[in-house]
């Protein structure tokens, strides 16, 4: 049994190593940072407990930053899974030009989430914006819309950047699931007579589990943590009123009138503990708890 | 196959221990951290003094050049791990001042450099008595129009009053659907900047002696002017209290399309190399006896450390000679802050308009520590009061507030 | 028919996910004069072709790229090293700790960087790593780690034990069994780690601003910020350097995505 450990240490140390050092250091640091009290330059001034985590809850704009990032969370990552699964079967299939789509496909993931929102900053522009010119002179719309300044329109045109940029990501794990499902359950439920619809309901999909659990655990992580894209597109607007609670947190240590990096701290601590419980809901939903998946052992 | 994957592997990965072994950081060098205001020069000039640096005997300069939109989070950063920079190129310098990590500039620049700063500039930069924030650039804010469209609309010289200017804006912006009379840009981009203008020529200010005054009676009536431009006259953009400048008032004008803006220098620079739209330069419409306008200083400013003192004074003195700093104000478009660089562009006939009205700008109160979050509260919230069913007293009210509470703290 | 209906949507797909990226391309074609009109144009009256030879011939971006090319195939490399062995031994044994790695390396996806690169500057510094390639390298191979873990973990434990022990009766070792077995049949599952930890570390911004401030030291997300300051604006020469910044990434996948098709053989027990 000692030995088992001390093999399984060996096999797992350069992950152990990279997480002690990369992760683990700046995590304790940040946990520290949040028990302190800074000045408006950054320099520390002292220890002050849980003062940070006081003031936080006292934070007026904390309800709406809260059901801002539940928002911007659940439709992205709902939308995204959802249209990755159809395209994945899509690009599973053997059709002329397959390749091509795909690489169309790696574009918006392969460039730089800044490099994306910017682009459709340019893109919504209400004077400049080709979105707008387009819109009107179809028809669709009679007079332009400010994509990104009217409040009721900010929170829809930042949902749509997030779930473009990770269509991308989420199809790709997807088709790995799908490209790991061996042909001869498709030939037995074709045998047993079952629907195509049937067939995606009771063998694809349960079998695609690892994937999508791979896929909805990071999504909902990375989306979350998704700061480029609500920063850059929300740019220009006051106050903190479509903010998640990434963009608030970088807002309070250097952007607002709080200049609190304390404070800022203390939210990227409950930050984490907020994915923590959500992730932790997830996989007790679905019961993750043994090791290899059905798939394998047929 | 499977043996040339390894081998390339194994190879990476030695490649990579490699660079980690090769590029550690090297011996004591100067750490200066200068803003990024352009691509083209900021890097160009201040990797060239460093070299001269340098060579002249100086150590060697780790030149970091951060662009504006980062800047306030590297800095706060360094500070934070108990990092700072040697020397700082930033637009606000007080909080540092207070917080006792400056040196005062009788230890790190020489008299002569001292004396020749412009006094608008160097008074700018004191904080209880001494001069902390040395000056390094200065920029000034202009009244930009479109001749062309003022001539289509029958009018003969830009505004000088505030009844004249809405008369004007209604003019211009009544002359087809996709134009616009003033480019009114409060977004959380530079507001303060927008908002100074307009309540000085308002007969308000900041402060009165030491006190804050930001909801002083002549303020609200100016808010209330600028809603009313917004909501009432419809004479501006779409949304001005989320319009910046940079990417939206100044991209209107520059399309043509709007009829006057706040502008400045480095917008001059812009419009005149694409050569699209004839604009002249005036004064700014006002309502007192003479019209008031926005001077910016950016400033330099050198940290207590252990030992850099010498080396951050030899630094500071070379670029502090006149050929230097008139050289890089100069290519970025700015202004000058000492008297002998104002002198040397004098001869720059484009900057006329600017240095004219250098003597009379007026700067924000970058001196009171507490004005870095008042900045940032206005910047965040004085959009608030254009939007239709704003309330300017209620939101000068608020700002006023914080700012009492900011200058109460610490 | 079937197939030509699959190819239109194909068609259409491409076309959607690329619409943006036209527009992106267009605009870096186009000469500053034109970069805001009203009413907008799609394409430019003057095409501009300079506007990318402009950016390939500024030697500050071919800093850039070189710093991104070696920042991100090395951490990809780091990666994959340290995330086969982890996933293999996981996905084949229990083991007292098994659960807790799997959670602690779940629990370290969930730091924002932004959040924590306050406290990797200070580390990197105390290590003198500040502004070098190991500091940016070490980072995106741990931020990636997770999700390459857990992909591999699936593929792994997906493939029959009769194969590995086929193998180990032919003599070879654990480590050889996984590098000449194992990973090859994870075709798919490799592929979209190497690709997602490559364009994870080739579009990370925030912590590579916050270690790399040497001019010569920042990567493309860093460098290409620079095209759009507060004072001057080329949006050509961003879109153009940002279209620049796509094709490696595009060159990589296009080399190594055919193996994405490929999955369980079913031949292989034999």
């Amino acid at each position: 049994m000692r030995a088992r450990r001390w093999r399984a240490l060996l096999w797992l140390g350069p992950s152990l190593l990279l997480i002690a050092g990369v992760v683990f250091y700046p995590a304790v640091a940040l946990v520290r940072s949040s028990l302190g009290r800074y000045s408006v330059t950054g320099l520390f001034q002292g220890s002050v407990g849980v003062a940070n985590y006081a003031r936080l809850l006292e934070q007026p704009a904390l309800s709406t930053v809260l059901v801002n990032t539940a928002t911007w969370v659940t439709a992205v990552v709902g939308v995204t899974v959802a249209v990755s699964l159809a395209l994945a079967q899509l690009l599973h299939q053997d059709f002329p030009g397959r390749t091509l789509v795909r690489w169309a496909l790696i574009v918006p993931w392969a460039a730089s989430l800044i490099m994306t929102s910017k682009l459709f900053v340019w893109i919504y522009d209400y004077y400049f914006g080709v979105l707008n010119h387009l819109l009107t002179s179809v028809g669709v719309l009679s007079r332009p819309i400010d994509w990104l300044g009217d409040d009721a329109t900010v929170m829809g045109a930042m949902i749509a950047v997030g779930i473009f940029v990770s269509l991308p990501f989420t199809t790709y794990v997807l088709l790995a699931g799908l490209a790991g499902i061996p042909g001869e359950v498709y030939e037995a439920a074709r045998v047993d007579g079952a629907s195509a619809w049937t067939t995606y309901r009771l063998v694809t999909l349960p079998l695609l589990q690892p994937a999508l659990l791979v896929a909805v655990v990071l999504n909902v992580i990375y989306v979350f943590n998704s700061f480029p894209i609500v920063w850059t597109l929300n740019d220009r607007n006051p106050g903190f009123a479509h903010d998640t609670m990434i963009t608030y947190m970088y807002k309070i240590a250097f952007k607002s009138a709080l200049r609190d990096v304390g404070l800022a701290a203390a939210l990227g601590v409950v930050n984490v503990a907020l994915i923590l419980l959500a992730v932790f809901a997830y996989l007790k939903t679905i019961r993750w708890d043994d090791g290899a998946p059905a798939a394998g052992r047929a | 196959m499977r043996q040339r994957l390894r081998t390339l592997f194994v190879l990476t990965a030695a490649v990579g221990l490699a660079l980690v072994a090769c590029n550690r950081g090297s011996g004591p060098a100067l750490t200066v951290v200068i803003a990024e205001y352009s691509k083209d020069h900021t890097r160009a000039f201040w990797q060239n003094l460093a070299e001269q640096y340098t060579k002249q005997g100086g150590p060697k300069v780790d030149l970091r050049i951060i662009d504006w939109n980062s800047i306030d989070q590297q800095v706060s950063t360094m500070i934070q791990n108990n990092q700072p920079p040697d020397v700082l190129n930033l637009n606000s310098f007080s909080s540092y001042a207070r917080d006792g990590l400056l040196y005062p500039a009788d230890d790190v620049v020489s008299p002569n450099t001292r004396d020749d700063f412009l006094d608008a500039f160097a008074r700018g930069g004191q904080y209880q008595g001494k001069l902390y924030g040395l000056p390094i650039l200065s920029s000034a804010r202009a009244f930009f129009y479109n001749r062309e469209l003022f001539e289509r609309a029958g009018i003969a010289a830009p505004p000088k009053t505030w009844d004249e200017f809405v008369e004007t804006a209604k003019k211009v912006q009544a002359l087809d659907a996709g134009i616009v009379g003033y480019a009114l840009p409060l977004g959380p981009e530079e507001a303060q900047a927008e908002w100074s203008i307009w309540m000085w020529n308002g007969g308000g200010d900041w402060k009165a002696g030491d006190a804050w005054a930001i909801n002083s009676e002549p303020n609200v009536r100016t808010l209330g002017f600028l809603a009313d431009l917004a909501n009432r006259h419809r004479v501006t953009q779409v949304n001005p209290g989320r319009t910046n400048r940079t990417d939206g008032a100044f991209q209107l004008f520059k399309d043509g399309k709007v009829g006057m803006v706040m502008g400045f220098s480095p917008l001059a620079k812009q419009l005149d190399a694409e050569g699209k739209v004839k604009y002249g330069v005036a004064e700014m419409p006002t309502t007192q006896p003479r019209a008031i306008t926005l001077g910016v200083e950016d400033y330099l400013m050198a940290f207590k450390k252990k030992d850099n003192r010498e080396a951050v004074k030899k630094f500071l003195d070379l670029y502090y000679q006149p050929d230097n700093i008139t050289k890089w104000i100069t290519a970025e478009g700015f202004l000058p802050v000492t008297k002998s660089g104002l002198e040397r562009m004098r001869a720059n006939a484009a900057l006329t308009p600017y240095l004219d009205a250098l003597p009379n700008a007026r700067l924000v109160p970058t001196t009171d520590p507490a004005w870095d979050r008042v900045k940032l509260d206005v910047q965040q919230n004085i959009g608030l009061a254009v939007q239709p069913g704003g309330n300017p007293k209620e939101v000068l009210d608020q700002l006023q507030r914080n700012a009492v509470a900011a200058a109460a703290a610490r | 028919m079937r197939r030509a209906a699959l190819s239109l949507a194909g068609i259409v797909l491409a076309c959607v996910v690329l619409a943006p990226y036209v527009v992106m391309v267009l605009t870096a074609l186009k000469p500053d004069a034109e970069l805001r009109v009203t009413p907008p144009r799609i394409a430019p009256q003057t095409w501009r072709p300079s506007n990318f030879w402009d950016v390939v011939s500024d030697p500050a971006f071919a800093d850039w790229l070189r710093v991104s090319l070696v920042v991100a195939g090395v951490s990809t490399v780091i990666v994959v090293l340290a995330a086969a062995p982890a996933a293999y031994y996981t996905a084949r044994h229990r083991f007292p700790g098994r659960t807790a790695f799997l959670f602690v390396v779940l629990v370290t996806q969930m730091f924002s960087p932004t959040a924590l690169v306050v406290g990797l500057y200070r580390e990197f510094f105390e290590l003198d790593l500040v502004n070098t390639y190991a500091a940016l390298i070490l980072t995106n191979a741990a931020f990636n780690l997770a999700f390459a873990i857990w992909i591999l973990r699936a593929f792994f434990a997906s493939i029959p034990r009769e194969i590995e022990e086929a193998a180990a009766v032919d003599g070879c070792g654990r480590l050889g069994v996984l590098a000449r077995v194992i990973l090859p049949l994870s075709g798919p599952g490799l592929v979209t780690a190497v690709i997602f930890a490559f364009i994870a570390a080739w579009n990370e911004y925030i912590v590579a601003l916050t270690l790399m401030t040497a001019p010569e030291r920042k990567p493309l997300t860093v460098g290409i910020t620079s095209y759009v300051t507060a004072y001057v604006q080329h949006w050509n020469h961003l879109f153009a350097a940002s279209t620049l910044a796509i094709v490696p990434v595009v060159v990589l996948f296009a080399l190594i995505e055919r193996h994405l098709v490929g999955g369980l053989t079913a031949g292989s027990v034999k």
